[in-house]
């Protein structure tokens, strides 16, 4: 356990928030991004959040911040659109392109940058009551 | 902590120091303080030792992230920041506790015998 813990619980929600958003950059990189009939369509990218275990040295219990479980994928059949002029539409003139939602990930992306700074109050907050507990008496 | 005029000069003596360094022990860095009539003053040592090793690895890691971040291989930012943060923390509190040793010492030195 660090001398400072809150640091390491609040870079750990800071990498999580960190990946939750370059999960929605990659959505929206490839909200365009159409595929052939015959291929499964860009998955759209989710990502599982869990919590991390309780500090065994920790003598109150508290955890010990957050960190991503997996990435999910989102539906591989995607939205299949009648697009007859795209080279890459098969006989009936249908292609595939990606089930995501840009307003969804737009908001979600809102949400992942105020968690994101959020917590780097936390650090903020954190670093000023150190500093204050190590001039405690102080000159 | 109320003491008594009488025996503060020697309880002061013996067991402020003490209470310092287990304090500081408590605050994380490992220390292997005895009992409180137990101290020699290689205790203390210890002490500063030991903050001086938290200090120098907390600059170590800041430093090589600030590399990182020059090399463009740093894939957090919030990594370098935060290091940064926590190895001026450790620094303000070594120099702190410095502080106060010496403090401590000047007054009793300036004892009047």
């Amino acid at each position: 356990m660090s001398i400072f813990p809150v640091f390491d619980t609040a870079a750990s929600a800071l990498r999580t928030n960190r990946i939750w958003m370059d999960a929605i950059s990659d959505n929206l990189a490839n909200v365009n991004t159409v595929k052939p009939y015959n291929q499964p369509a860009f998955q759209a990218r989710f990502v599982a959040a869990q919590e991390l275990p309780t500090n065994p040295s920790d003598p109150i219990g508290v955890g010990g911040g957050v960190t991503v479980a997996s990435i999910k994928y989102g539906d591989a059949t995607g939205i299949e659109r009648y697009e007859p002029g795209n080279p890459l539409a098969n006989a009936k003139g249908y292609i595939r392109s990606p089930d995501v939602d840009v307003a969804q990930n737009m908001t979600d992306l809102i949400i992942a940058q105020r968690a994101y700074q959020l917590n780097l109050a936390v650090v903020d907050r954190a670093s000023q009551s150190y500093q204050q507990a190590i001039q405690i008496n102080g000159k | 902590m109320a003491v008594s005029p009488i025996g503060a000069m020697m309880s002061a003596a013996t067991a402020a120091p003490v209470t310092g360094t287990q304090q500081i022990g408590a605050a994380g860095i490992p220390t292997d303080t005895g009992q409180a009539g137990a101290a020699s003053g290689s205790d203390f040592g210890n002490v500063v030792t030991n903050a001086l090793q938290g200090m120098q690895d907390s600059q170590d890691s800041a430093n090589s992230l600030a590399v990182q971040a020059a090399t463009g291989d740093l894939t957090d930012v919030h990594n370098y920041t935060i290091a940064a943060t926590e190895a001026s923390l450790r620094t303000e509190m070594t120099v702190a506790v410095r502080d106060r040793a010496v403090a401590a010492f000047n007054q009793i030195m300036a004892m009047q015998v």
